[in-house]
């Protein structure tokens, strides 16, 4: 019999500065705020302890003191399991990758029910420092990084090409920001919820041009958890549960810049992964009642939504303007807040796009719920999405 | 092709590494002139250089003259920089599609009287720091 994957729980605590400096007199200790969610994600699911056979952790960031910490905290919660325990890695990718890996041991029958989870904390270092090391994940050491770019400049590019290719405007970038601060503002998991205007969002100081300060995400920290488990016993539990429908991954074989001169805002891995989620999934873009994208940037939303079919090319920033893409709207996009209102502790920020989903497909967001939510997407991302990780999720009662 | 050089009186922030292989790149730059790799085999050039043809994995490949001249693809302007790069910005970067079919990424010379824009011609330069040389592209004259 074919299995298939289900959240049935999910914790988070709200994104924002956790991390505390080196010489503060009282630490916020990483395993503390996880073991909490841990107990708090698989209550919430309303499984036990020993049901769960596998655990994925995103890596913590370099700040973190404590090394080995998936089977440190292994040990901090006597957790002892014969399915999979490890830690994964890729940049922007790694929690997608994290939930992707969780589906698979439960897809595989090494476990019956597994937990994606991690932290990332970073706030404390300054961003000036963040980038010496951020600046080496993109493009080619040597031959870029000695230029000067930074991964949000990539972004930037991307961002000055559209507005060359479809006379798009600052304020069309700037509409995405103002969406997804009103989203956020309805999220108590959201790092800034104070709701702002596009007059607000374009006369914010350059940070790498066309996009200005909240154009980009702000430094944020995040911790995580997700409970996956075979459908069986996610229609045990007798509750709402997300089901895993479909899932897709393509990387177009560059990092960052293909030498071959491309359509490089075509994100053309983000249309492949979506097309294939979709195909097994048995649906279309049409059938999408609301997207958790991995955009860290307003440009990023656009040119993603567009990607994966959800508005017409070109046609992103004009959608987002006019409320196509807000909750309400045609294709609620980001109703989480996105990266850059909720937030974006970079290592964990797919697992709260995931909670988003599964909180929205099980009827349990509140003032953000998207009536009658049955198909969510989520997506992940390398590079300038060089890759792109999508899974589409389903609502089952 | 030989590049006009531009003195900067600085080191570099970011020095790139050179490998046994990549020396004769940097080392051919510190001399203004503009090389690449091209595979013996499918006879396709590639930026940056490379000991492995990306397209048809053989491994004979030979140096060759990259041509000056491209267009402007994108770019962006950079104000929140990493510390060894903060002292410069803000500062300009961008990709430049060579005439030759090779598409690139790097630092862009601005010019007070003549502002960037996409699609506009641009010619390679080398600037010249006191450490070594970076490339990078400025407006056609």
């Amino acid at each position: 019999m074919t299995r298939n994957v289900a959240i049935i729980g999910t914790s988070a605590i709200p994104v924002g500065r956790h991390q505390t400096a080196d010489d503060a007199q009282q630490q916020t200790l990483e395993h503390e705020i996880m073991t909490r969610l841990v107990v708090d994600a698989v209550r919430d699911a309303g499984v036990d302890k020993k049901d769960i056979q596998s655990l994925v952790f995103t890596l913590p960031r370099p700040y973190t003191r404590q090394k080995y910490f998936h089977t440190f905290l292994m040990g901090q919660l006597r957790l002892a399991c014969k399915g999979n325990v490890m830690e994964v890695m890729g940049n922007g990718m790694t929690a997608a990758l994290a939930f992707d890996q969780a589906c698979n041991d439960i897809l595989l029958g090494r476990s019956d029910v597994s937990l994606a989870l991690g932290i990332n904390m970073e706030s404390a270092v300054s961003a000036t420092e963040h980038m010496m090391s951020s600046m080496r994940t993109t493009g080619d050491v040597d031959f870029h990084t000695s230029a000067g770019f930074t991964p949000i400049a990539w972004y930037a590019m991307d961002g000055m090409r559209y507005m060359h290719e479809h006379g798009a405007t600052r304020e069309h970038l700037a509409a995405v920001a103002v969406k997804n601060r009103h989203h956020a503002s309805l999220n108590p998991l959201a790092q800034y919820r104070k709701p702002i205007t596009l007059e607000e969002v374009v006369g914010q100081r350059p940070i790498v041009e066309p996009l200005g300060l909240y154009d980009v995400p702000p430094r944020g920290d995040g911790a995580a958890c997700l409970v996956l488990a075979t459908e069986e016993i996610a229609k045990s539990l007798g509750k709402p549960y997300a089901l895993v429908r479909g899932r897709g991954f393509c990387h177009d074989g560059t990092h960052q810049i293909s030498d071959v001169p491309n359509d490089m805002i075509a994100f053309t891995s983000a249309q492949q992964a979506a097309a294939d989620a979709y195909a097994q999934a048995g649906i279309g873009p049409a059938d999408i009642d609301l997207a958790e994208l991995y955009a860290p940037c307003t440009i990023v939303e656009i040119l993603v939504s567009e990607a994966i079919g959800l508005v017409p090319k070109g046609q992103g920033g004009r959608a987002a303007l006019e409320g196509e893409t807000s909750l309400g709207g045609r294709i609620p996009i980001s109703t989480s807040g996105g990266l850059t209102s909720r937030g974006h502790p970079a290592y964990v920020t797919s697992l709260y796009n995931y909670v988003e989903l599964a909180e929205q497909l099980r009827g349990r967001a509140g003032e953000r719920q998207v009536a009658d939510a049955r198909f969510g997407i989520a997506t992940g991302e390398l590079g300038n999405y060089n890759a792109a990780l999508i899974h589409v999720l389903e609502a089952k009662q | 092709m030989t590049l006009s050089q531009l003195t900067i009186e600085a080191q570099r922030a970011y020095p790139p590494r050179e490998s046994e292989f990549t020396h004769t790149f940097w080392s051919a730059l510190r001399e203004g002139r503009w090389l690449t790799t091209r595979c013996k085999s499918c006879e396709r050039k590639t930026f940056p250089p490379k000991l492995v043809c990306p397209h048809c994995w053989a491994t004979d490949v030979e140096w060759v003259e990259l041509g000056a001249q491209g267009t402007l693809y994108s770019w962006t302007r950079i104000h929140a920089a990493p510390a060894v790069f903060a002292s410069e910005a803000p500062y300009a970067c961008g990709i430049v599609d060579l005439d030759e079919g090779i598409r690139l990424a790097c630092r862009l010379v601005e010019a007070e009287q003549s502002p960037l824009v996409v699609g506009q011609r641009m010619e390679m330069v080398v600037l010249q720091y006191q450490d070594g040389p970076i490339f990078a592209a400025r407006r056609c004259a």
